[in-house]
C-alpha cells in the first residue's frame, strides 16, 4: 500500500503524512479515551469515582467496586447465560446456514432463486417487527422466560445462510466432481469434502454471531423476566440501580468485566471478524 | 455485483474462475440429490417461516387490533395506523428516527472515509495495526454498556466532556438534559460505536482498487483531490453504497443507545421509531398499535433499500 | 478458529491435515454444542430456578436476588407460622418502578404471573383497575386482627391505595418528599438548617448562598426528572397539580370501621381520581417558571430523566447541596461514608401550602392468584410489627408503621431530625400520594418528556411546554389502560 502514493509525493501539496497520522492519532484517542476512563474509575472508590480532572489510567487501584458487583448481581450466572446463549446460537447458525449455503450454491432444485430472494429479504425485517408475535408463540411454545426462546428464534440467518452460500460458490467445483465420480452420496460429499473446506466460513457466522448476540440488549429485554435468566447486558443496565443507591465505579466495574469475553474474541479472532463484517459488503 | 472477497482456503485449483461454474447444466439428477435439497433447506426455512414469515402476518393481523393481552381483542380498523399520523409522539420519533438516520449516517461515512484514507499513507505496520484494532474496538462492546459509561461522560455537571471544554474556555454544554444536546448524544455515541464498521468497509474497498489505476491518473497529472474524486471515489462506489445501505438499515433500528441514555427524552427529541414500538407494546401493552408502527418501520427499511440500488445504477461504477 | 484458517493455507499435503483438523474442529464444536444443550437443559427451560412451576405463592418484588434473599428471614418466620403455604419471593430488576410494572405485564402476557405484588404508588390504580383483588372482604372477615396495624399507620397512606372505594393494599413503606440538606454546604454559606416553615423564596436564598460560597463543580440543588419528588413537590406545595385531583366517593364502610376516631377522619374519601389534565394551568406554569428561573440562576441542576443514579455519589462527596428526598436515603447516605452529622433533613418548603408529596408501597393479590387466601395470609403476615421489623432492619426506606421509625431506626446513621419523616404527615395532613392514574406509564411519559423542556428554556417555552404536556397527557389518558 505505502508504494501506491509514491509518485504522488514528489509533486503534491497533499496533506503530509504528519497530518494524517496526527489525524488518525485523535480518531484513536477519541476511540479509546473513553474505554480508559471506564477502566480507571471503575478501579476507585466510589467517592473518588467523580474527580476532576478525570484520571485516564488506573493508578493505585481499588478493587472494591468489583467486589461489589458480585455481591449485587450474580455476574457469574449472568456470564453463564450469555455464553450459553450466543454458543447455542452460534453452533446453531453455523450449522443451518453451513446447510441451506451449500443447497443454495452447488445444489439445484425447483423455485432456487425465488426462495433466496425470500431468505435475502428476511434480512430487512426488523427484529422489533416480529417481536410481539415471537413472543406469543413462544409463550404458546411453553417457552416464556427461558433462554431457550432467546436462542430459538435466533437460529435461522439470512445472513449466514448468504455467506455460506458466496463462501461454497467459491470453493472449486472439482471435488464434487472427482467425489461423485467415486459414487460418493451428495450428503457425503458435503460432509466430507464441502463441509470441513468451509469450516473458515463457518467460522465468520459464528464469530459474527458470538459478537452480535453476546451484546444484545432488545431482545432480552422483552423474552427474559426472571434475573436468573438475564444475559450481561441486561444485568448491566439494571445495576444502575433503583432510587440513585447505584455507585457509578460499580456500574463501570460491571461494564469492565462484561468486555473481557469480547475482548478474547477480539484479540483471537479479530481478523475473522473483521473479514466477516466486510464479507456482506460483496453481495 | 463483484466476486465475493471472502478468503477461500488456498489450494493449487482455486486459482480458476471461481464461482463461475453452473449448476443447473447438469443433467442427470440422482434420487438422492433431489432428496437431499429440501432436508439442507428445512432448518433454515422452517426456522424463518415459524420465527419471521408467520410474525409477519400475524403482525398485518395485530395492527387492526386493539389488544392489551389482558382483555378481548377489539377490531378497530385502520386507527392504529391513523394513530401514526395523527399522535404527535409517534409521528415526532419518526421524524427523529430520519432525522438521525441522515446526520448519523453522514457523520459515520464521513469519518470512516477521511480515516481510511488516511491510513493508506506510509507508516510502521504496527502503528496501522494500532489503528485499524482501535478504530475496530467499539463494535465488539454492547450498545448498553457504551451508552452507560457515555451517559456519565456527557454529565453536564461532573462528566469529563464538559470539563476537557471548560478547559478550552467553552462553558458547560447542557448534553442530555436540553433536546439539542441528547439528540447530539445520542448521534456521537452511535457513531462512536459504529464508524468502526464503514471504516473495515472503506480500507477493504481502497485495497481492491488497483494502484495502476493511480499511477496512470498520477502520471496524467492528477492531483491528490482530484484523484480521489475522478479515480478513488468511482471506484468506491459499490463499496460506499454497500456501506450506506447496511448503515442505514442499522440505524433505523436504533434503541440501546436512547433507550439507556436518555429513555427518549427530553421532550421526545431522543425517541426514535422502535422506542414507540417497545414502549407502546411492553409498557402500555397496546400491541395492535406497536405491530402497526413496526410495519410502517419494515415499508420504510424495505423502500429505502430499493430506492438506494435503483439509484445504484444511475451512480455506481462498476469495475 | 485462526489456526486452522492458516493450517489450510500450504501446499496439498497440509491441506488435507487441515481438512482433518477441521473435520475433528466442526466435531467439537458440535459434540460441545449437544453437550451444552444437554448439560444445561435445565438451564436453558428455566426448570432450575428454585420454586418455578411449583404451587408455591409467587410473590414478585422489585430488586435483585440479594434483595430476595434478604427477605429470606421473612420467608421462613411465615413458613412456621403456616407451613402449609410455601412461598417463593421472585425478584425482578428493573431501573424503576415503570420498568418493574412493564415487566409484571410481560408475566401476565407470557401466561405466568405471579400470585402477590409488590406495587408502589405509581403503580397502585394500575393494578387497582386492571390486575389486583380488592381486599374489602378480607379486611372484614379479619378485622379483629388488622386493627392493630391501622392503628400503627397514618390515614393518608392508606387512602393511597383506596381506589373507588375499595383498599387493594396495606402499605408497609413509604417516602415524602422532604428535603436533604448538606450540612458542610450550609456552614460554608453561614446558615442554619431553616425553619420548619421555611419558604420557597428562604429556599432560593439558602441556594444562592450556598451557590456563592463554593466554586467549581457544585450545584445546589439536584432533583431528577420522574414522577416522585421531580417537579410535584413543588406542584403539591403550591397547591396545584399536572393532573386535576378528584377524590371518589365510596369507602366509608372502610373509615368508619378502622379510622372512625382519627381527627382527619373528615378527609378521607374513596381514593384518588386522576382523570383530567391540568398543565396549563397558571399555577402550574408559575410553578414551572420558578424552577425554570432557579436552573438558569445556575442553583439547580437541569433534571435527568430516571432515578439519577449518581445522586448518592454527588451527596456524599458534596457537590451538590440540597435535593429532595425521604427516608430511603439515608442508609444509602451512611454506606457511601457520610457522618450523622453531615447532612439533615427539612420539611419541603412552603409555597401556598405546605403539602408533600409522598410515595407508598406494599403487596397487591393478583386476581390470577391461584389461592387467594393463601396471597391475603401473606398480606397480612407482612403487615404485622415483627414481620415489619423483619423487613426493614435499616433506613432504607420509612416504615409505614408510626411506632417503628423511633430513635432506634437512625441511632448510627442520623440525621439529627429524622423525626421530620413521619411528622410530615401528622403536620400536613392532606399531603397526596404520587399522581399515578392507571395510566402510569404513559402520563410519567408525557411528564418527563416536558419537564426537561421546560426548564431549560425561556418563560414563553414554559408555556408551549406546558401546552405539549397537556395535550400529551390528554392522549395518555385517553389510551386503554
Amino acid at each position: 500500500m505505502s508504494t501506491l502514493i509514491q509518485p504522488r509525493k514528489t509533486r503534491l501539496p497533499r496533506p503530509g503524512t504528519a497530518l494524517r497520522i496526527a489525524v488518525l492519532l485523535v480518531a484513536a484517542a477519541l476511540t479509546l479515551g473513553p474505554v480508559l476512563w471506564t477502566l480507571s474509575t471503575s478501579l476507585r472508590t466510589p467517592s473518588e469515582s467523580f474527580n476532576l480532572p478525570p484520571q485516564f489510567l488506573p493508578l493505585n487501584p481499588d478493587f472494591s467496586s468489583y467486589a461489589q458487583v458480585f455481591q449485587q448481581v450474580d455476574m457469574i450466572l449472568l456470564v453463564l447465560n450469555s455464553a450459553l446463549v450466543t454458543l447455542l446460537i452460534a453452533v446453531g447458525q453455523m450449522t443451518t446456514a453451513a446447510l441451506a449455503g451449500y443447497a443454495f450454491a452447488r445444489l439445484s432444485f425447483k423455485g432456487k432463486n425465488a426462495l433466496f430472494s425470500i431468505v435475502l429479504a428476511t434480512m430487512m425485517v426488523p427484529v422489533q417487527v416480529t417481536i410481539v408475535p415471537v413472543f406469543m408463540l413462544i409463550r404458546g411454545m411453553g417457552l416464556s422466560d427461558t433462554l431457550l426462546a432467546l436462542i430459538l428464534p435466533a437460529i435461522p440467518t439470512a445472513f449466514g445462510t448468504f455467506l455460506m452460500r458466496q463462501y461454497f460458490l467459491g470453493l472449486p467445483n472439482d471435488f464434487a466432481e472427482a467425489a461423485s465420480l467415486d459414487g460418493a452420496s451428495p450428503w457425503r460429499t458435503f460432509r466430507s469434502v464441502y463441509a470441513p473446506l468451509a469450516v473458515p466460513g463457518m467460522a465468520i457466522v459464528g464469530i459474527l454471531a458470538f459478537n452480535f448476540h453476546w451484546n444484545e440488549f432488545f431482545r432480552p429485554l422483552i423474552l427474559t423476566i426472571s434475573q436468573e435468566n438475564y444475559t450481561l447486558p441486561l444485568g448491566l443496565v439494571t445495576l444502575q440501580g433503583n432510587l440513585g443507591t447505584g455507585s457509578i465505579s460499580v456500574v463501570l466495574a460491571g461494564v469492565i468485566l462484561s468486555m473481557i469475553p469480547a475482548l478474547v474474541v477480539f484479540i483471537f479472532g479479530q481478523r475473522t471478524l473483521r473479514e466477516g463484517l466486510t464479507a456482506g459488503a460483496s453481495k | 455485483m463483484s466476486a465475493p472477497t471472502l478468503k477461500t482456503p488456498s489450494n493449487p485449483t482455486t486459482t480458476a474462475a471461481p464461482a463461475a461454474r453452473k449448476r443447473s447444466t447438469r443433467q442427470n439428477k440422482s434420487m438422492a440429490e433431489r432428496l437431499i435439497a429440501p432436508l439442507f433447506l428445512a432448518p433454515t426455512v422452517i426456522g424463518m417461516a415459524i420465527f419471521t414469515i408467520v410474525p409477519i402476518l400475524a403482525s398485518v393481523l395485530l395492527a387492526f387490533f386493539r389488544w392489551d393481552i389482558i382483555s378481548a381483542p377489539e377490531f378497530v380498523g385502520f386507527s392504529n395506523f391513523a394513530d401514526i399520523v395523527s399522535d404527535p409522539t409517534v409521528r415526532v420519533s419518526f421524524l427523529n428516527t430520519i432525522v438521525f438516520v441522515i446526520v448519523a449516517v453522514t457523520l459515520q461515512l464521513g469519518i470512516a472515509m477521511v480515516l481510511a484514507v488516511a491510513i493508506q499513507g506510509r507508516m510502521p505496520n504496527w502503528l496501522r495495526v494500532f489503528f485499524r484494532s482501535a478504530f475496530f474496538f467499539p463494535l465488539i462492546l454492547s450498545a448498553a454498556s457504551v451508552s452507560i459509561f457515555m451517559g456519565y461522560l456527557f454529565n453536564e455537571q461532573f462528566g469529563v466532556v464538559n470539563w476537557m471544554l471548560s478547559v478550552v474556555g467553552v462553558p458547560a454544554v447542557p448534553w442530555l438534559t436540553t433536546s439539542g444536546g441528547a439528540a447530539a448524544v445520542v448521534v456521537l455515541v452511535y457513531v462512536w460505536q459504529n464508524f468502526g464498521f464503514s471504516f473495515l468497509l472503506f480500507v477493504g474497498g481502497l485495497a481492491s482498487i488497483p494502484k495502476e489505476l493511480h499511477e496512470a491518473s498520477a502520471l496524467d497529472g492528477a492531483t491528490g483531490w482530484r484523484q480521489f474524486v475522478n479515480v478513488t471515489l468511482p471506484l468506491l462506489s459499490p463499496t460506499v453504497l454497500v456501506a450506506s445501505v447496511m448503515a442505514i438499515i442499522s440505524a433505523l433500528q436504533v434503541f440501546d443507545q436512547p433507550y439507556v441514555l436518555t429513555r427518549g427524552g427530553p421532550g421526545d427529541s431522543t425517541r426514535t421509531a422502535v422506542m414507540v414500538i417497545f414502549e407502546s407494546a411492553f409498557q402500555q401493552l397496546e400491541f395492535g398499535r406497536a405491530s402497526a408502527i413496526g410495519l410502517v418501520l419494515m415499508m420504510l427499511i424495505m423502500a429505502i433499500t430499493a430506492l438506494q440500488f435503483r439509484l445504484s445504477r444511475r451512480f455506481v461504477f462498476y469495475q | 478458529m485462526t489456526s486452522t484458517q492458516s493450517s489450510g493455507q500450504g501446499n496439498s499435503t497440509l491441506a488435507r491435515a487441515g481438512d482433518l483438523s477441521r473435520r475433528t474442529l466442526l466435531g467439537a464444536l458440535g459434540i460441545g454444542a449437544v453437550g451444552a444443550t444437554v448439560g444445561a437443559w435445565p438451564r436453558l427451560t428455566g426448570a432450575d430456578i428454585p420454586g418455578r412451576n411449583s404451587t408455591a405463592l409467587n410473590v414478585a418484588i422489585l430488586g435483585t436476588s440479594a434483595d430476595a434473599a434478604a427477605r429470606q428471614a421473612l420467608v421462613d418466620e411465615f413458613t412456621s407460622l403456616h407451613p402449609d403455604i410455601p412461598v417463593r419471593i421472585q425478584a425482578i430488576q428493573g431501573a424503576d418502578w415503570r420498568d418493574f410494572f412493564s415487566k409484571i405485564l410481560t408475566m401476565v402476557a407470557a401466561g405466568n404471573p405471579p400470585d402477590v405484588v409488590y406495587v408502589a404508588t405509581e403503580g397502585a390504580q394500575l393494578f387497582a383497575k386492571k390486575l389486583a383483588e380488592p381486599l374489602d372482604p378480607y379486611l372484614t372477615r379479619d378485622a379483629a386482627d388488622i386493627q392493630e396495624y391501622f392503628q400503627d399507620v397514618h390515614p393518608s397512606l392508606i387512602e393511597a391505595f383506596m381506589y373507588r372505594g375499595s383498599l387493594y393494599q396495606l402499605p408497609l413503606d413509604w417516602n415524602a418528599a422532604n428535603m436533604y440538606l448538606n450540612t458542610s454546604a450550609l456552614q460554608r454559606a453561614g446558615l442554619d438548617r431553616p425553619a420548619d416553615d421555611w419558604t420557597n423564596e428562604d429556599f432560593t436564598a439558602v441556594m444562592r448562598a450556598m451557590k456563592s460560597t463554593t466554586d467549581g463543580s457544585f450545584t445546589p440543588y439536584y432533583w431528577t426528572n420522574r414522577l416522585f419528588g421531580g417537579v410535584v413537590p413543588w406542584l403539591y406545595a403550591n397547591d396545584t397539580s399536572f393532573l386535576a385531583e378528584e377524590k371518589a366517593t365510596g369507602g366509608d364502610w372502610f373509615w368508619d370501621r378502622f379510622y372512625s376516631k382519627d381527627p382527619t377522619r373528615s378527609l378521607r374519601s374513596g381514593g384518588y381520581l386522576w382523570e383530567t389534565p391540568n398543565a396549563e394551568d397558571p399555577r402550574v406554569i408559575e410553578t414551572f417558571d420558578y424552577l425554570r428561573e432557579l436552573v438558569a440562576e445556575g442553583l439547580g441542576v437541569r433534571p435527568e430523566g430516571g432515578g439519577g443514579n449518581a445522586l448518592v455519589g454527588l451527596f456524599a462527596s458534596s457537590r451538590i447541596g440540597a435535593t429532595p428526598a425521604g427516608g430511603y436515603w439515608v442508609q444509602g447516605l451512611h454506606e457511601a461514608g457520610m457522618g450523622a452529622d453531615d447532612f439533615d433533613v427539612q420539611f419541603f418548603p412552603r409555597w401556598r401550602t405546605q403539602r408533600h408529596q409522598f410515595g407508598a408501597a406494599g403487596y397487591a393479590i393478583m386476581r390470577t392468584a391461584k389461592d387467594k387466601d393463601a396471597a391475603w395470609e401473606w398480606v397480612k403476615f407482612c403487615a404485622s410489627k415483627p414481620a415489619m421489623e423483619l423487613a426493614f432492619p435499616t433506613p432504607n426506606t420509612t416504615p409505614t408503621r408510626r411506632s417503628m421509625v423511633n430513635q432506634s431506626l437512625y441511632a448510627s446513621t442520623g440525621p439529627e431530625h429524622w423525626k421530620v419523616f413521619y411528622d410530615t404527615l401528622d403536620r400536613f395532613p392532606t399531603s397526596g400520594p404520587i399522581p399515578a392514574p392507571p395510566q402510569q406509564a404513559a402520563v410519567e411519559t408525557a411528564l418527563m418528556k416536558n419537564v426537561s423542556v421546560a426548564v431549560s428554556g425561556s418563560s414563553a417555552q414554559v408555556r408551549s411546554a406546558m401546552g405539549s404536556l397537556q395535550r400529551d397527557l390528554e392522549l395518555a389518558l385517553r389510551s386503554n389502560q
